[in-house]
């Protein structure tokens, strides 16, 4: 398939961007804070799809990573009262660090046993908050990107800020992550996880560079959990189990190969509950419909995922554009 | 070309469907969540999870009450619609629900929030302050949201946990000085608050056991039992949500481990007890506890405003077990309904503030003590009275006088209380203006 050069994509970067900003002064303020969420959990999503998309490592605890980077951004602000940009760059370092630690580990072990040691990490690792005062308990840590400059006026709401923020990040790292795959670490990834024998007899060196996509994808993770942290709270209850299972539910929705994708995974899970609140409202708003129904719509849709298109529905279109191509 | 042509398409495909539901229209009138025949209020509770038992029961008895003042006209002739959503008692979940609330649902205020560590997170991520989101009556006692300063949209119903403690403190002291007094509270800033009460008030628990919010069941409260009994404690304080307390109280029943028991006015409940021990005669775990409230017993049918809650949940709220909770959740309502009075005919999230600010303190109320609320202060009630529970789960006051003592929240003597209690409007339809 023909990939755009790195200048147009730099482009289409751009103009998406552009377009997200006059999008973000037209619509209400709960779409501009859903907007926000859409484009934290493309991050998350996009740092499963490099790891179990392109290298094949199974993780069910990105959760944890998100924690990671979360507590670092907020620990950095708290106490050495460090500027936002700052925090975001400690929450790539510190949880990439985690990760190239855990990578070690990871190196070791495949399939089911790292899903299992890295759900592990996602259950006993938010709880590690209550046990030391400085992470603030189950109250957790304040973070915080600050109110919007007051150049931008009074009719610049913080939810749109958020957006911002979140948007620029995103779509920078989107970029940068774009280029990676496309590089020749992407192909020696996708050789990994095609076989290692192979790649191992080609010459790559599997386990560092399985350490390698484990650090990056750590780190990426750790970048989404600080602003998720900056919308929601560094507690936690932020990290929960079920959002390590959200996001690989996510990238499978999205199919796990692709990183255009992730966005449309990011897409259905926030619509998914706008959805299912219609619904419940049409059954008459009882508190069991309302609390369920989300996480049956995401089930329904994970099993039709697997059974008709196992890697996802931008994976299918894009197979069968190919196909197209070739007649 | 038409590689990127398509990129183009698929981007801009996806940029359409993440704003798929556009702009939301701004209503016509002058106040958010204000219209010509209706005033929207939200609520969020656990109504399910590990705390609901007992706490799902006060958001529906406000809607009753509420219901009740519709029926009779609603205020100015709107009708009040209130809006509620679970937030499991989880925080993240809080911060969620309060948003849909705020930014879909578009409601005027909120009322009657539960929960510290759910109003800390919503009020410092939300910015219910520096947005101006009056948050009416909070059924939490966390000290903190009485500052003015930080919490300036924030009004409480409960006295603090820090005034309870200090009160509970004075009480141990003086009437079990001399046992092996330990306390049992939750891990966040519920329980320091109240560690705080205790510790101004001058007591020291030989042994202080922590609890993480979520974590309380039978599985757990056997590990705080068995270092409650190992110590040999003769009192136990539980400072504890309902559910950790009925864990507490029924695993210790099971031990055969029978401290005098001292609740916090929290988590003790007699129905809660028995719903989440799931044995309709748990109530008597209760027997001879020593416990303190603000409000009348929700037994006590001698009550005026006991009595009118009991009919209004009888005619509106399904005629659900009457308890503490239904007390409370009403008792929010009742004190809602005034504030919306006072804010004017035409009321705006700022006059409502000031309402509350400037006449707040003399609205009618079930409770025993003053409302401390002003433009400095933004506390709920002062004081609590101290009773013991008997068989059915009543607190039955320990003096015939039955003695309100306050205090503040600091560092202040416990004292006994002298002021009134409000009268209750004519058939509880408040007419204050």
């Amino acid at each position: 398939m023909h990939k755009l050069s790195t200048k147009k994509a730099f482009i289409a970067y751009f103009l998406f961007g552009w377009l997200l900003l006059i999008l973000a002064d037209r619509v209400s303020e709960l779409r501009v804070y859903q907007g926000a969420t859409i484009a934290i959990t493309t991050l998350a999503i996009a740092s499963i799809i490099l790891l179990t998309g392109y290298t094949g490592q199974v993780s069910l605890g990105h959760g944890a990573f998100l924690a990671v980077g979360a507590y670092s951004a907020a620990l950095a602000q708290t106490y050495w009262q460090s500027p936002f940009w700052f925090t975001l760059l400690m929450s790539i370092l510190v949880t990439a660090a985690f990760g190239f630690i855990l990578g070690f580990a990871a190196g070791r072990l495949t399939g089911p046993y790292l899903a299992g040691t890295t759900l592990a990490l996602a259950v006993g690792l938010p709880t590690l908050a209550n046990q030391f005062a400085f992470l603030g308990g189950e109250t957790g840590l304040v973070y915080d990107a600050g109110m919007p400059p007051a150049r931008f006026g009074e009719s610049f709401t913080l939810y749109k800020w958020f957006f911002w923020i979140a948007a620029f990040v995103v779509l920078i790292s989107m970029f940068l992550l774009r280029n990676l795959l496309n590089s020749r670490f992407g192909r020696t990834w996708k050789a990994l996880r095609a076989n290692p024998t192979a790649a191992s007899l080609c010459g790559i060196n599997v386990p560092s560079s399985k350490i390698l996509a484990f650090t990056i994808s750590a780190g990426v993770a750790g970048l989404s959990g600080a602003l998720l942290g900056m919308i929601s709270i560094v507690a936690p209850s932020a990290f929960p189990l079920s959002l390590s299972f959200t996001i690989i539910t996510g990238a499978v929705l999205a199919g796990v190969t692709s990183l255009l994708g992730s966005m449309l995974g990011a897409v259905v899970l926030v619509v998914i509950p706008e959805i299912a609140d219609v619904i419940s409202h049409q059954l008459g708003d009882s508190e069991k419909i309302t609390t369920n129904l989300p996480g049956f719509i995401v089930s329904v849709l994970l099993i039709l995922t697997v059974l008709f298109s196992p890697n996802g529905p931008a994976e299918a279109i894009r197979k069968r554009r190919e196909s197209h191509a070739k007649h | 070309m038409i590689s990127l042509r398509r990129k183009k398409s698929i981007l801009a495909a996806v940029a359409v469907t993440s704003f798929a539901l556009v702009a939301s229209s701004v209503p016509a009138n002058a106040e958010v969540g204000v219209s010509a025949d209706e005033i929207k209020l939200g609520i969020t509770v656990p109504m399910t999870g590990i705390a609901a038992p007992g706490y799902n029961k006060v958001a529906p008895a406000m809607k009753a009450y509420f219901d009740y003042i519709n029926s009779n006209g609603g205020v100015y002739g709107r009708q009040i619609n209130l809006i509620i959503k679970d937030d499991r008692y989880i925080p993240q979940e809080a911060i969620n629900k309060t948003n849909e609330l705020i930014l879909k649902d578009e409601v005027f205020a909120l009322v009657g929030q539960l929960g510290t560590a759910n109003h800390l997170a919503v009020a410092s991520k939300v910015r219910l302050g520096a947005r101006g989101i009056p948050s009416l009556y909070l059924n939490t006692g966390y000290s903190g949201f009485a500052d003015v300063k930080k919490f300036p949209t924030s009004f409480m119903h409960f006295p603090t946990y820090a005034m309870e403690a200090k009160i509970l403190a004075s009480y141990i002291k003086e009437n079990f000085g001399t046992k092996k007094n330990c306390l049992l509270v939750q891990n966040d800033d519920f329980g320091a608050d109240a560690s705080k009460g205790f510790a101004a008030a001058g007591l020291t628990f030989a042994e202080t056991v922590k609890y993480v919010s979520g974590t309380q069941s039978a599985a757990t409260a056997q590990a705080w039992i068995t270092k409650f009994a190992g110590s040999k404690c003769e009192t136990v304080t539980l400072f504890s949500v309902s559910s950790a307390t009925a864990a507490a109280l029924g695993v210790a029943a099971a031990a055969g481990y029978k401290p005098q028991w001292i609740l916090g006015s929290v988590g003790a409940d007699a129905t809660t007890i028995k719903i989440s021990l799931n044995n309709p005669q748990a109530q008597a775990l209760l027997n001879g506890a020593i416990g303190a409230s603000f409000l009348p017993d929700a037994q006590d049918t001698k009550d005026p405003y006991v009595k009118l809650f009991q009919q209004v949940n009888k005619d509106f709220n399904g005629n659900v077990d009457f308890d503490n909770n239904v007390l409370v959740g009403m008792n929010s309502a009742l004190l809602t309904v005034q504030a919306l009075r006072a804010a004017g005919k035409n009321p705006t999230r700022k006059s409502l503030i000031a309402a509350v600010e400037n006449k707040g303190a003399t609205f009618a109320s079930a409770s025993y003590t003053a409302n401390g609320v002003s433009k400095r202060s933004h506390a709920g009630h002062t004081g609590y009275w101290f009773g013991k529970y008997n068989l059915a789960g009543a607190l039955v006051p320990v003096d015939a006088a039955r003695t309100i003592y306050t205090t503040d929240s600091g560092t202040g003597p416990v004292t006994k209380a002298k002021s009134k209690r409000a009268k209750l409007p004519a058939k509880g339809i408040p007419t204050n203006s």
